[in-house]
């Protein structure tokens, strides 16, 4: 190869200790990077994709040890000192973190942070610094780096401070650059431009990359080779169509088809899962990693087990388990994907499509709903006029980058906070705004699932007392035995036993606690379940049980779903209607493949064009939003999108409200534009 | 109970604050009983005896007062006081920093400013002029005095310990399932906040042995013919050169019961703050 690697890892392994013995976070990794690839690193949460970055760094915390080799230009990292590392960090490999805003000298000036970087590493004088702070800012598309310069760190958005994060790695002019989940924290269509930025850099600056993720979907954006981890270990790598296209290993594979993109709907299929969860590794632990969640696991997974080359530049830990498709054909699988499905998933459940034909029963009707919050002399419009239907035994998926009040929207109708404007209808009547003057039955009726499951149970009460304090409380079963009855029978239906019961939320991991929320809600027998970003903080292969879960239990209790995320895939996957909106207001409301598919408002457009696409070849031509949502205490006359909008007509978007326009019996949209206008792809 | 042997077994600081703050209790409870002098008898043949003569273990005072049997009766009166001190101050505290957090707004702003007014005047001050304006240093005056003096700072640790909870979903889950604001405080919240308010509950016990005695020392604490561990010293003063062990001893005294109640006190803060 004419590409010798910059820097080659080899048999590297990282153990800690704990209480518990000593715990292995990574294990006899090795991996090359060339001059000018980048390398995408995915894996589950707690699969060494940070400690990883961390011991190539040689930022590890004080007790960690290290083995194995990390040959930098021939040199051995390890070996290095502490005063050694320090003329390699920043300099030669530079690393940029998952948040921006903690990565950032909130008491300097965002100038002053880039232009330290100058100064100490590369001696430069002060007016030097600058102008080499200001070029980077302007390479990386910003259209005023003076200004920004001139700001602090709050008072520029997260997608600009991660720019700045990216700028200050790019001015030592670094061999490498490692970038550990910087979009993670990110709206999608920030994600979006960064990502496009990211892709560029490695051309433009002559370096290599290790991008990690957990999202595939963002490292194929991004990536010449990917890698997968699992416990600590690259179960496959290779390129990244490959990856894609014709995973090997099976964790690979589950990896890819847990995750909800395009095409996959809860009509056609259930998610694929992986079972159980990703263990701790203990050091005198052998064997592949992954035998114990794995589908194909047969007795040969103790021994025969070690990357191998299977076709030239992919190696993968395991030959055994697709073996019998091998020759693989592109056209076989296209073949194998055309019939709605890849094999995994082929023999799932298929649920069938809510019938919509003898017009649908609205279950909540939201009419001029506002939500004001007034802080000093401003007033946030949290919510503006926002009107909706949900109906019965229907999925409404809410979506809309941060800030757009999609959660407002479903702590109103929860009834966390009242409303200051409009009127709330469920189920034939108005309900009262908030939770203290909402009755039992209301309070019955409507529940709510939170982001972050590890905050919605209290840490202090085991999972029997968190289930039972709502049927004491909401459904008034006095008899104890009764209500523990109720609740084991409440965990079975989530997949959970009984012996769940006496534990706390703390030894739960994040699925279960999910799981065990979902049992309360689901215990009151609600008929409007909201679902505020209920599982996104969650790892995929999580997400996709929880998803599954959630479809279950609504097939089966027939409650409606006001279900509140920034993932389209996710809102696709899970949706029968589709409500789109952009700072307070509704943007566009249909059916869920009214709504994906053209004609759409231009805001949704943008949106899709950001998601994240799993599938590489899908990609087509992005459209990118500039800036971010406008300051939403400044009253707006018009359009709320006009001032982003890549299809703005001219003044009368910014001076009249868009009128509603209906494109079919169940599909509005809020746009000046002409339905013609509106089509997708053909840029006007 | 394991965990509690563990931790102690790695914090040994605290291990020997437990043991001395056992042996002060157990002191206080059976001592007098096996004493054998009383803490007021006064032993004329031995007026200012060095310790071990005449069988005083550490000594008598100018009165021939047994130093042992008065320190040993004082560890009673200045306990009792302390822990009630630093119950009803946590207990008053929480329940109005826990109200002020919880209901936030006017209610807080108006609480807040109220307790900063009591804590702009120093506990020592405060304590000593109502004492001697009310004449009267029986054990409720001072028991009650003292929680007072204290209650603004323990306020401000459950307020702040409350805040850390309130905006976390299971509030809100609570919340919509219609609990009283009563059971989202006390049933939902403080076992979470519990931390820094227990921290804070031996914090002021430590902080009311040194008020007590230091009261005692200032001729405001309890009166003769109860003995007062900072009235001993200051009783002494004058004999100091003759028979220094008469203030030595209760000197020592506080300072190993309150070194004792701090080391727990920092352990605690250890164990149940830092390591969650």
């Amino acid at each position: 190869m004419t590409n010798k690697p910059l820097l080659s890892v080899r048999n590297l392994g990282v153990r800690f200790p704990s209480p518990d013995g000593e715990v292995v976070a990574v294990r006899d990794l090795s991996f090359d990077l060339g001059r000018r690839e980048t390398l995408g690193v995915i894996g589950e949460s707690g699969c060494g994709k940070s400690t990883l970055s961390y011991a190539i760094m040689d930022y590890l915390s004080a007790g960690a040890r290290r083995s194995g080799a990390v040959l930098f230009k021939g040199q051995d990292l390890l070996l290095k000192s502490e005063r050694e590392m320090r003329e390699i960090r920043g300099n030669r490999i530079a690393m940029v973190y998952q948040n921006p805003y903690s990565a950032l000298n909130p008491s300097l000036t965002i100038g002053e942070q880039l232009d330290e970087v100058s100064r100490a590493h590369r001696n430069l004088g002060k007016d030097e610094a600058r102008e080499a702070s200001l070029t980077t800012l302007r390479e990386l598309s910003l259209g005023d780096p003076e200004g920004v310069a001139r700001r602090y760190p709050h008072q520029i958005s997260g997608g600009i401070q991660q720019r700045v994060c990216i700028a200050m790695a790019l001015l030592c002019r670094p061999d490498i650059m490692i970038l550990d989940e910087p979009t993670t924290a990110l709206d999608v269509t920030t994600e979006a431009v960064i990502l496009d930025i990211v892709a560029g850099l490695k051309e433009r600056y002559d370096m290599s990359m290790i991008y990690i993720s957990h999202d595939i979907g963002i490292v194929n954006k991004v990536s010449d080779r990917v890698a997968v981890m699992y416990r600590g270990e690259i179960v496959e790598h290779g390129p990244q169509e490959r990856i894609y296209e014709r995973p090997e290993h099976p964790y690979t594979r589950a990896l890819i088809n847990c995750m909800p993109r395009a095409g996959v709907k809860k009509e056609l299929t259930a998610l694929n899962t992986i079972p159980g969860y990703v263990k701790r590794r203990s050091a005198d632990e052998e064997g592949c990693p992954f035998a114990e969640r794995c589908v194909k696991r047969s007795p040969g997974c103790e021994d025969d087990y070690g990357l191998a080359e299977l076709e030239p530049g992919h190696f993968a830990a395991c030959g055994r388990a697709y073996a019998d498709e091998r020759p693989w054909t592109r056209e076989a699988e296209a073949a194998a994907r055309a019939t709605g499905a890849v094999p995994e998933i082929a023999g799932a459940e298929v649920r069938e499509a809510t019938s919509d034909e003898n017009g649908p029963e609205p279950l909540l009707s939201l009419r001029g709903v506002g939500k004001f919050y007034r802080n000093q002399k401003k007033t946030v419009r949290a919510l503006d006029g926002v009107d909706f239907e949900l109906f019965k035994d229907d999925v409404l998926g809410v979506v809309g980058e941060s800030g757009c009040g999609k959660s407002t929207a479903g702590h109103v109708i929860a009834g966390l906070a009242a409303a200051d404007r409009g009127a709330i209808l469920f189920d034939g009547g108005e309900i009262a705004g908030s939770w203290q003057r909402r009755d039992r039955r209301a309070l019955r009726e409507v529940q709510l699932i939170f982001q972050n499951p590890g905050r919605s149970l209290n840490p202090s009460f085991s999972v029997q007392a968190i289930l039972e304090r709502p049927l004491k409380k909401l459904l008034g079963v006095k008899d104890p035995a009764e209500r523990r009855r109720r609740a084991v029978e409440m965990l079975r239906k989530v997949d959970l036993g009984e012996e769940y019961l006496s534990r706390r939320p703390r030894r739960l991991s994040g699925g279960e606690k999910q799981r065990v929320a979902l049992a309360r809600a689901f215990l009151s027998s609600p008929k409007l379940l909201v679902c505020d970003e209920a599982t996104s903080a969650l790892d995929v292969s999580v997400q996709a049980s929880v998803l599954n879960l959630l479809n279950e239990l609504q097939a089966e209790s027939g409650a409606s779903y006001l279900f509140i995320s920034h993932d389209l895939n996710v809102v696709n996957y899970v949706s029968d209607h589709v409500l789109v909106m952009y700072l307070g207001r509704v943007c566009e409301y249909g059916r869920r493949d009214e709504v994906v598919t053209p004609p759409y408002h231009p805001y949704t457009e943008a949106l899709l064009s950001a998601a994240p696409e799993v599938d590489p070849a899908r990609r087509d031509k992005p459209i990118r939003l500039k800036g971010s949502p406008p300051d939403p205490t400044r009253p707006i006359r018009g359009c709320p999108f006009a001032g982003r909008c890549h299809k703005k007509i001219g003044p009368i978007c910014d001076e009249t409200p868009p009128p509603r326009l209906a494109l079919s019996a169940t599909h509005h949209i809020y746009c000046h534009l002409p339905p013609e206008g509106l089509q997708g792809a053909v840029r006007l | 109970m394991n965990k509690l042997g563990y931790a102690l077994r790695r914090n040994p600081a605290a291990a020997v604050g437990l043991v001395a703050l056992a042996a002060w209790v157990v002191l206080a409870l059976v001592g007098p009983s096996v004493l054998r002098f009383s803490h007021t008898a006064m032993d004329m043949e031995s007026q200012l005896s060095a310790p071990g003569l005449n069988g005083h273990a550490l000594g008598t005072d100018a009165l021939g007062r047994d130093i042992l049997s008065r320190i040993v009766y004082g560890s009673r009166s200045i306990l009792s006081v302390a822990l009630l001190t630093s119950l009803f101050s946590s207990v008053a505290g929480v329940a109005l920093g826990f109200s002020a957090g919880y209901f936030g707004g006017k209610i807080d702003a108006a609480f807040m400013r109220f307790l900063d007014i009591l804590m702009a005047i120093p506990p020592l001050v405060l304590s000593m002029v109502v004492l001697g304006a009310l004449g009267d240093s029986s054990v409720g005056a001072l028991t009650l005095i003292v929680s007072i003096a204290y209650t603004p700072a323990t306020a401000r640790v459950a307020r702040s310990a409350l805040l850390s909870c309130k905006s976390l979903e299971y509030v809100d889950a609570a919340r919509l399932r219609g609990e009283s604001h009563a059971y989202i405080m006390f049933v939902e919240i403080l076992p979470n906040a519990i931390g820094p308010i227990l921290v804070e509950v031996t914090a002021r016990f430590a902080y009311s042995i040194m008020m007590i005695a230091s009261l005692g020392f200032l001729g405001v604490g309890l009166q003769p013919p109860t003995p007062d561990w900072g009235m001993m010293v200051i009783e002494n003063k004058t004999v100091i050169r003759e028979a220094p062990w008469a203030v030595l001893y209760p000197s020592l005294a506080i300072a190993s019961l309150v070194i004792a109640v701090s080391l727990i006190s920092d352990f605690l803060a250890k164990a149940l703050i830092h390591d969650e």
